[in-house]
């Protein structure tokens, strides 16, 4: 016998539960093992994420030899030990427990949002009196107005603290607490606060009656008329597991579908409130067209006819596509398979990148998302991961409480929900010298500089005390730290810079890196080929194909304005389409989004996941591969008999993921800049367009502002006051917002909000930024 | 078990609302526990805040004190909402606490409860017009049993009272 099998061995133990032997593993309890059979003990305080509690008292069993009940959730296993869970004893434990756990409950399961889907209901139809004996009042406590999210009936809390746990364990900003003693006892914020939390929505799934409940939700359906449909989120690159629940063909809210390997039990509120934008009043639902200025409805005849059209008029590079990456896999296929045909390579779905000196690549993922919470050192390299993958973040912090040390390099002393050991803070060019400090320190320990041009500019760089810390703690034989590569590197204009250094540090410290990328699909995209090798929009075109993106969706939005505006004819394949876009564009035709197609979305990690259709898309919007093949029939390409989605499918399952390498011969620019640093940060509700439009979510309190954000230390330098109305000026264009201070923001720095349409006449790509007054 | 979750560090509440002699206090009763259990502060901090500020806690103080403990003000709500001893509403110069609890009330507290409010003209809970004595609301079993009925004045205990008693330690307190 090898060791290992020993080891497991050693570890198992036998019980018995109803008669039955389970073999089960030390040290668990007894409720894990009665799980693990299948047995079912009741119980609302216990939950197999978070910590125990033992204070619902429901899942009282019988144990031989025990002198009285014991709760399940909390009696560790013994070898050789006998349960009962349907004795006598155990049976009328349990049903003592439900009694006094009825006794201030409402009876208002007629008009609570939680009935029919209830643990609380459930159970008491097996273990609840007929009758109440009770005959004294019941409490009554008052509600609290939790925010835009969540909707409180604090009367129907049973105390289980399942929400008081999870925002202290796995969301990590402990805003509820059990306020009061005995039965006064009520979960509060107790200051009248909203929950914070970008994770918040998950305590309506705990809550196991309906104290907690989905505010948008609330009175519209019964649990039993909802159909579930199995899906995949379209906001970020985790590819969250969900359901939407339809009623009569209405999506209604979103649950979190289990994947342990991926979101767990959890969803971040993103992913739970984005369907609400779905309805929002700018949706496109019939094609249209702009003639003399004057927009008018048309058929999809007649609009792909004038696409036909339009297409055979300019030679193929005269045309270029920018996609967003929250669209399907088949979408960008067939997007790809138009474009060869057209003979243009001008398509890109970086819209979200300003650097483009090094080829477009698969995103490097040396760490599985499954195993970042087992990593002991973490290096956030330019990123806010609670804003860019909820999840991402919870795997880092559940690394940060198994006690891994995470240090930070980036434009904003973003608020965390783990310690930082290091927070290196400077503004968009600071931070990267800083992190070039890094690399010299390193360097200057192993007398091995990077090869080339970035050898010499990490030589150029000053090194300090932390840094110097930082570089020896790496360069520990045991120490093996996982870079995560955020959001915030992606979009800098020393993008490949900032990846090359990153990817030579963890070279040379047996370091590993992971790349964070926006939106659920940039793999899919490009994986599909819709890349170029430069910069396109510094190319003139005459035609515009923009797919599934708003102005907002770009990072350089003043370019991409003037491109759509200085070409002869633009159109749109959108779900939606707001003045500022309508404006620039001849021919809106309008197309589903993810919740409303089947089609494939393959994740930051690698992973391909079908979502399929829950709710039909409004109107005469139409699913975006049945236009594209269509278009491809009209325009006489032999290439588009697909009969239905699988055929598309068919193809893009052969997309096969690889490895993907950091290069690191780049040549690294000094970015001058006179006045302020710009910082357009992407927030975490103004990643896409249902976001965007989604109320919920943005009278939520993370909710961005259109504001720009300073240091106190600049504001003598800048003339004017918190709470100003100023202009951002950046190459004789403005953007009009309100000045605010704040010390999350270093000297020298300007944060702008990107998504939201006050800075649509800002470039992501020129730093260079001043404060002056309001125009208008 | 809870975990220590990363807190703002600012600490300018604390240090304009704490004086130096409650925030002193504070040290010590932090100095007895582990930094990762520092949570175990907050009843010693409390009282000290509360001694402080005229013997109750404003939300302010109780923000300033979990700023200065460096946890979640929640936490330190959650504390003073549940402890008899801890008055989250203005009370009087003198707290009066009768027990009412099994012992005492065999003995005879319900009657001494009476005795006192009509003696003070106000319920449990009140507070005297000239602001001098709070008769609080609730107080359970001090371990007093064996001089029941017992009642405790500003954190004295007061056993075996009758009537005359009662005169005599209410009287030297206004």
């Amino acid at each position: 016998m090898s060791e290992t099998t020993n080891q497991v061995a050693d570890n198992t133990i036998t019980i018995e539960i109803d008669g039955q032997a389970v073999q089960v593993e030390k040290g668990s309890m007894i409720i894990e093992a009665a799980d693990k059979q299948g047995i079912k003990i009741p119980r609302f305080c216990y939950h197999k994420k978070l910590s125990i509690a033992a204070n619902c008292r429901m899942c009282m069993v019988d144990v031989e030899k025990a002198p009285k009940p014991l709760p399940a959730c909390a009696t560790p296993v013994m070898d050789g030990m006998k349960v009962y869970t349907k004795s006598k004893r155990a049976t009328d434990a349990q049903r003592n427990v439900m009694e006094f756990l009825l006794i201030n409950h409402p009876l208002d399961c007629p008009i609570c949002d939680q009935g029919g889907e209830c643990e609380l209901q459930d159970v008491s139809m097996g273990y609840g009196r007929d009758v109440s004996r009770y005959v004294d009042s019941k409490r009554v406590v008052k509600d609290e107005d939790l925010g835009s999210l969540i909707a409180t009936d604090m009367t129907r809390c049973i105390l289980c603290t399942r929400c008081v746990r999870f925002l202290n364990e796995i969301a990590g900003t402990d805003e509820l607490g059990g306020i009061g003693r005995g039965d006064r006892t009520n979960i509060s914020t107790a200051v009248g606060n909203s929950v914070k939390s970008e994770m918040s929505g998950n305590v309506i799934d705990l809550c196991p009656v309906g104290a907690l409940t989905n505010k948008p939700f609330r009175y519209k359906a019964r649990a039993w008329e909802l159909m579930a449909t199995s899906a995949i989120s379209m906001h970020d690159g985790i590819g969250s597991n969900l359901f939407y629940h339809t009623r009569n063909g209405d999506i209604l809210r979103t649950v979190p579908q289990d994947n342990d390997t991926i979101n767990e039990a959890w969803l971040a509120d993103r992913d739970r409130y984005g369907v609400h934008g779905l309805k929002a009043a700018d949706r496109v639902t019939e094609p249209m067209i702009k003639e003399n200025g004057q927009w008018r409805n048309i058929s999809w005849e007649d609009a792909l006819a004038t696409l036909v059209d339009q297409f055979k008029k300019y030679d193929g590079n005269d045309i270029a596509l920018y996609a967003s990456n929250h669209a399907s896999t088949e979408e960008y296929h067939l997007l790809k398979q138009l474009f060869s045909h057209l003979g243009s390579n001008q398509h890109e779905h970086r819209i979200d990148v300003t650097d483009f000196s090094v080829a477009d690549r698969l995103p490097r993922v040396d760490v599985k998302l499954a195993d970042v919470s087992k990593q002991q050192k973490v290096i956030i390299v330019g990123g806010h991961i609670r804003h860019e993958q909820p999840i991402l973040n919870h795997k880092i912090r559940q690394a940060w409480l198994a006690g891994a040390e995470v240090s930070s390099f980036g434009p904003v002393a973003f608020e965390q929900t783990f310690d930082l050991l290091h927070d290196f803070v400077g503004h968009q060019v600071n931070w990267v010298n800083q992190l070039a400090s890094l690399a010299k320190s390193v360097a200057e320990i192993t007398k091995e500089f990077p090869a080339g041009a970035l050898g010499e500019w990490v030589k150029a760089q000053k090194t300090d005390e932390d840094i110097n810390h930082l570089a020896k703690q790496l360069l520990k034989p045991e120490t093996k730290a996982l870079f995560v590569l955020g959001q915030v590197s992606q979009s800098h204009p020393q993008a490949n810079t900032i990846k090359a250094i990153t990817a030579w540090l963890a070279q040379v410290t047996t370091g590993q890196v992971n790349e964070v990328l926006a939106g659920a699909n940039y793999a899919g995209a490009y994986l599909s080929g819709l890349h170029c090798d430069q910069d396109i929009k510094q190319n003139e075109h005459r035609m515009n194909v923009v797919y599934q993106a708003e102005l907002q969706d770009f990072a350089d939005q003043a370019s991409i304005k003037n491109s759509l505006t200085n070409s002869d004819f633009s159109v749109v394949f959108n779900a939606f389409c707001d003045e500022d876009l309508k404006s620039r564009v001849d021919l809106i035709l309008p197309i589903a989004l993810i919740p409303e197609l089947t089609g494939t979305l393959i994740n930051n990690y690698g992973d391909h996941q079908i979502t399929t259709v829950a709710q039909k898309a409004p109107g005469s919007t139409k699913p975006g591969w049945r236009v594209l093949r269509v278009l491809g029939n009209l325009m006489g390409y032999g290439d588009f008999e697909y009969d239905d989605i699988n055929d598309v499918i068919a193809v893009t399952e052969k997309l096969a993921w690889h490895d993907a390498v950091i290069h690191q011969d780049v040549e690294p620019v000094e970015i001058e800049v006179k006045g302020l640093v710009l910082y357009p940060h992407r927030s975490i509700y103004d990643t896409d367009c249902l976001t965007r439009r989604s109320a919920p979510l943005q009278n939520s309190p993370l909710a961005s502002s259109d504001s720009v954000y300073v240091n106190q230390q600049d504001l003598p330098s800048i003339g004017f006051n918190a709470g100003d109305l100023v202009s951002v000026e950046q190459d004789g264009r403005y953007a009009e917002v309100t000045l605010v201070v704040s010390d999350e923001v270093p000297e020298g720095s300007a944060m702008v909000n990107l998504g939201r349409q006050s800075v649509l006449n800002l470039d992501s790509s020129n730093l260079n930024v001043s404060i002056i007054g309001a125009q208008s | 078990m809870y975990q220590v979750n990363p807190q703002n560090t600012d600490k300018s509440l604390a240090m304009s609302l704490l004086d130096d002699k409650t925030r002193a206090t504070i040290d010590t009763w932090l100095a007895k526990y582990p930094y990762d259990q520092r949570r175990s502060a907050v009843i010693g901090a409390l009282h000290a805040a509360q001694d402080q500020n005229q013997g109750w806690l404003s939300e302010e103080i109780m923000k300033a004190v979990a700023e200065y403990l460096e946890i979640p003000p929640v936490w330190v709500y959650e504390a003073a909402s549940f402890y008899s001893m801890f008055f989250t509403q203005p009370v009087g110069k003198n707290k009066v606490a009768i027990c009412t609890n099994i012992s005492c009330m065999l003995r005879g507290a319900d009657k001494v409860v009476k005795y006192a409010e009509a003696k003070l003209g106000i319920k449990l809970g009140e507070t005297t017009a000239d602001g001098q004595i709070t008769l609080v609301k609730e107080e359970e079993c001090v371990a007093a049993c064996i001089g029941a009925p017992m009642m405790i004045i500003n954190g004295h205990y007061h056993e075996n009272l009758t009537e005359q008693k009662i005169d005599e330690l209410l009287g030297g307190l206004s």
